[in-house]
């Protein structure tokens, strides 16, 4: 092993020293609490009740309860239609057009990606907001009045179609993520391999599905593993909507861990609930890993 | 790709016009809800709905704050997001450039920490993160009552963890810190150590070093986690519902939240205004963040 | 055989390419050479057919070509870059052209097959270009290219992108693939020892005009300019100005660097007054003290064994000299070179050649 002078001894240690308020916030405030959700989900803490003046550690009660309540698994339901329908569908879908459709050298580029990017500037709270005028106030809603002119009788829609309401709010939100990510991706792909493709008589379509796709994919996956975890986290936009109603429809997981938590006060079963979200996380974190390698 | 044959000349001018349909489409799609906003909010009789107003008027603005306290809730989010992001951008300066240019064994493990932190739902973090900053506080007032006494109180609204401006700063700045960390880091690999190398052979400390040679070159990564950070915690809702009760302390999210919460008829002309407000350093930030986008991404893609 | 037709293109209000008429014959190694920007790669995408031709014709093998798509043309082409396909085989990559028109995959694998056998690739079938090194990507480029059965292939400076030794060896293996194939090949570069080595025909091109084509010896030469006369040539001809005064049959010419010989001149073609002479580094030979029509003194020695470059001249104009074998001159030496009269260009004013050289 490779003996240190003192210089290089003394560098490693100031670069030590000017990380460690970084690493302490982080310990604190976030890798302890996350610790420390695990050891809750084993107990039975709660903010009233018998859980609250004595928690005690109750082994995996908790986990047994969560399999066998409807409520829960109807979450992880809700949740896995919102982030198929959004992330992977919805924003992918649309990104994907806008970001091909920008490609091609046309005028007005700047003001449409601006439009489309507006939706994430807009703090959760906000984006809520907008949709609640959107798709509230029954015949007057803005949605109501645009299929109107189309000919289709509008509905009370947050409690008609919640699902799939709140998958439109979220595809709005995310379209562009989707397309500067999958911009990024596009922009990796040399000219000269679709003037070579033309040469040798592609159709649009063919150098689509042969050169585009699969030069894409790393890209894609990437984003499908950013976006899903990502929309998992989505809390405050559904809930100023929905309050993840009604009557379950729209109770995304997080949803479900916030009610738990501070309005049914159980907190060692909604840590318990927050751990089986990072599981499912870290799963899907691992298939990317797993799916990458087959690509390349 | 010019076009030669007459084929290929239709075939480009269709897509394009395709293209040009279906960003209309996308982008109306993404301005619509927007509307609301802006007209209700200069409306003086605002409804719910999308309407022409017919009595155009500033009132609405004015009646944050005048009427409401419209100006405490700015105040409270610009103090709060604003240290945030100055605290973000200091710890994540240095610590990026701590993690770049080490070669210690603790480098890769931290760095894979920092991804893996990043998949946990904020919802989940929430209760422990409020028990622990609840016995900091206790501790906190512990130590201060002595000393203090009866303007202990007032003292913790500074300094205080729960419904305490440091708690709810320190707490947004370790959210932030995960990408802000990421983005530096990747920055400083991609400056060359020349210039460090020669400010060392010029005989500078590393104080001296980091102050006069990285912090001028490092402004483009600074900027990019700056806005990155702001635009974030600006938006962050959930973390001042939870530590924030006072009215004092609440900042615009609240605000808002609670003025559409109000048992009596809501204003909704106050509403979209304050939204506005709301919404108006978020898309400015945005604005400037543009460039950044693509190159943070770009190199994500590539790395 | 592919003819250009007074072809003009225009970018906006830029006139890019100014008239070129070039003429192939079937079967020609044709090189296109210039400086950058000069347009030969633009005229080369035009005989592809990936830029438009804005006026004037191409024609290949009696048919006009203007608005034919590219895969219609019967043309291959080799980019700089060779754009390899990376997600797919080296077999994926050659066949790709006859996968899109559904030719059945065993015809398919026949037809890579040998082709690949032609281009050294039969190990190298299975892997991807990220694994090939420089010169394995560019024949898989070729292959790509020739299993079309092109009637003309095209070069886009295919070798800019290789260290010099592998240049030298992929220079020798073209000139084989093009004797083997019988090909039409357009090659496109800006290194002149490429387009004199290995062309049948060069096309030398300046500010989008062609400034002369011909067989390689013919540019060396008899170069129509002064601007053929200083880019074909490696160390660059020496040209400098001068002024004439007829004396009968006999031109006096005279250059303020040194130099004064008599040029015969008996059909008067150099008028009286300022002109430009040139002579090669390797037609000025050292002459005894007093003997030579050019007078100057040495500023730098390059000695390479074999031969020995001296710069001469003052420094704002210099001039190279070549000389064989070892000579040791030191810088600040004065000396006396001889120019045969007969090996020297005239050029006037505007760079053409008023009276080119006699003898080679």
């Amino acid at each position: 092993m490779a003996v240190m002078n003192a210089h290089e001894a003394r560098m490693k240690r100031q670069l030590l020293v000017i990380l460690l308020p970084s690493m302490l916030l982080l310990l604190a405030f976030v890798v302890y609490p996350a610790i420390y959700s695990v050891y809750l989900s084993f107990t039975n803490e709660a903010l009233t009740g018998a859980g609250a003046l004595r928690p005690r550690f109750v082994g995996i009660r908790n986990y047994a309860r969560l399999l066998n309540d409807a409520k829960f698994w109807n979450s992880l339901l809700v949740t896995f239609f919102f982030v198929v329908g959004s992330a992977i569908i919805g924003q992918f879908v649309l990104g994907l057009v806008a970001a091909m459709a920008l490609g091609r050298s046309i005028k007005f580029g700047r003001i449409f990606s601006s439009m489309i990017l507006l939706p994430n500037a807009a703090p959760e709270v906000v984006a809520g907001f907008m949709w609640i005028s959107m798709l509230a106030g029954g015949d007057n809603a803005t949605l109501s009045r645009i299929v109107a002119f189309f000919g289709i009788s509008p509905s009370d829609w947050l409690n008609t179609f919640p699902l799939t309401m709140i998958i439109i709010v979220n595809t709005w939100r995310g379209i562009a993520t989707a397309m500067i990510l999958l911009m990024a991706g596009l922009s990796t792909i040399p000219k000269e391999i679709y003037e070579a493709a033309r040469m040798d008589g592609a159709t649009s379509t063919q150098m689509f599905r042969r050169i585009t796709l699969p030069l894409m994919m790393p890209t894609i996956l990437l984003y499908m593993l950013i976006s899903a975890v990502s929309t998992i986290a989505v809390f405050g936009m559904v809930y100023a909507l929905t309050r993840g109603g009604p009557g379950g429809a729209t109770e995304l997981v997080s949803i479900y861990i916030y009610n738990q938590s501070f309005t049914a006060y159980q907190l060692g079963y909604g840590a318990a609930v927050a751990v089986v979200v990072l599981l499912i996380s870290v799963l899907i974190g691992i298939g990317y890993v797993k799916a990458m390698k087959v690509e390349v | 790709m010019a076009a030669i044959s007459p084929v290929e000349s239709a075939n480009k001018a269709k897509g394009d016009l395709l293209a040009y349909a279906t960003l209309s489409i996308i982008s109306i799609f993404c301005a619509i809800p927007f509307f609301w906003v802006f007209l209700a909010s200069l409306d003086g009789n605002a409804q719910l709905f999308l309407r022409w107003p017919d009595q155009w008027t500033l009132d609405n603005y004015l009646k944050i704050f005048v009427q409401e306290d419209g100006g405490k809730w700015l105040f409270n989010s610009l103090l709060i997001v604003g240290s945030t992001t100055a605290l973000v951008m200091v710890l994540a300066g240095l610590g990026g450039y701590a993690l770049s240019r080490t070669t210690a064994w603790w480098k890769l493990p931290f760095l894979y920490g920092i991804l893996l932190i990043r998949v946990l739902p904020p919802t989940a973090l929430v209760v422990p993160l409020y028990k622990i900053l609840l016995s900091m506080n206790l501790a906190e007032a512990a130590v201060l009552r002595p000393i203090f006494g009866s303007s202990t109180r007032a003292i913790m609204k500074w300094t205080g963890f729960i419904d305490g401006y440091l708690g709810i700063i320190l707490v947004l700045t370790a959210m932030q810190l995960p990408l802000a960390l990421w983005i530096m880091k990747t920055f400083f690999d991609g400056l060359p150590r020349d210039y460090e190398e020669a400010a060392l052979m010029d005989g500078a400390t590393m104080v001296q070093r980091i102050r006069r040679v990285l912090v001028p070159l490092a402004l483009p990564g600074l900027a990019a986690a700056g806005l990155f950070s702001f635009i974030s915690a600006w938006g962050d809702f959930l973390l001042p519902l939870t530590f924030l009760s006072s009215p004092e302390l609440q900042p615009l999210p609240l605000g808002l939240f609670r003025a559409y919460l109000r048992v009596n008829t809501v204003d909704y002309g106050f509403l979209a205004a304050l939204a506005f407000i709301y919404l108006l350093p978020a898309v400015i930030a945005f604005g400037f963040a543009r460039k950044f986008l693509v190159q943070t991404f770009a190199g994500g893609v590539k790395g | 055989m592919i003819t250009l037709n007074n072809v003009r293109k225009f970018y906006g209000s830029l006139e890019v390419i100014k008239g070129v008429d070039i003429t192939v014959e079937d079967g020609e190694f044709a090189v296109f050479v210039g400086p950058s920007g000069c347009g030969k790669s633009t005229l080369l995408r035009m005989i592809a057919g990936l830029e438009g031709i804005d006026d004037g014709d191409l024609v290949l093998n009696g048919k006009r070509m203007n608005d034919v798509p590219p895969d219609q043309r019967g043309i291959a082409m080799v980019f700089q870059s060779y754009a390899l396909y990376p997600h797919m085989t080296v077999a994926e990559n050659i066949g790709f052209s006859l996968s899109l028109k559904k030719v059945p995959a065993a015809d398919i694998r026949k037809q890579v097959e040998g082709v690949a056998e032609i281009l050294q690739l039969t190990d190298y079938l299975n892997r991807r270009p990220g694994a090939l090194s420089g010169g394995q990507r560019q024949r898989v480029a070729i292959g790509r290219a020739i299993i079309k059965k092109p009637s003309l292939i095209l070069f886009d400076e295919p070798l800019s992108n290789l260290d010099s030794a592998l240049r030298v060896q992929m220079r020798a293996e073209l000139q084989r693939l093009h004797r083997e194939l019988k090909a039409t090949v357009v090659y496109v570069t800006h290194d002149q020892v490429e387009a004199m080595t290995m062309a049948d025909k060069i096309v030398v091109l300046n500010k989008g005009m062609v400034a002369q084509q011909g067989a390689p010896m013919e540019l060396y030469h008899k170069p129509a300019n002064e601007f053929v006369a200083t880019f074909i040539g490696s160390p660059k001809m020496n040209v400098v100005a001068a002024s004439a005064k007829r004396n009968g049959s006999v031109v006096r010419i005279e250059s303020p660097v040194g130099l004064g010989l008599d040029v015969t001149d008996e059909n008067g073609r150099i008028p009286d007054g300022p002109v430009r002479i040139g002579a090669r580094p390797e037609h000025m030979r050292l002459a005894g003290e007093g003997a030579g029509n050019f007078v100057t003194e040495v500023s730098l020695v390059e000695r390479l064994g074999v031969e020995t470059y001296l710069t001469v001249g003052r420094p704002d104009e210099p001039l190279i000299v070549r000389t064989e074998g070892d000579m040791m001159l030191r810088p600040g030496d004065r000396i006396s070179l001889n120019i045969d009269p007969d090996v020297c260009h005239v050029f006037n004013a505007a760079g053409d050649v008023i009276l080119p050289a006699r003898v080679s």
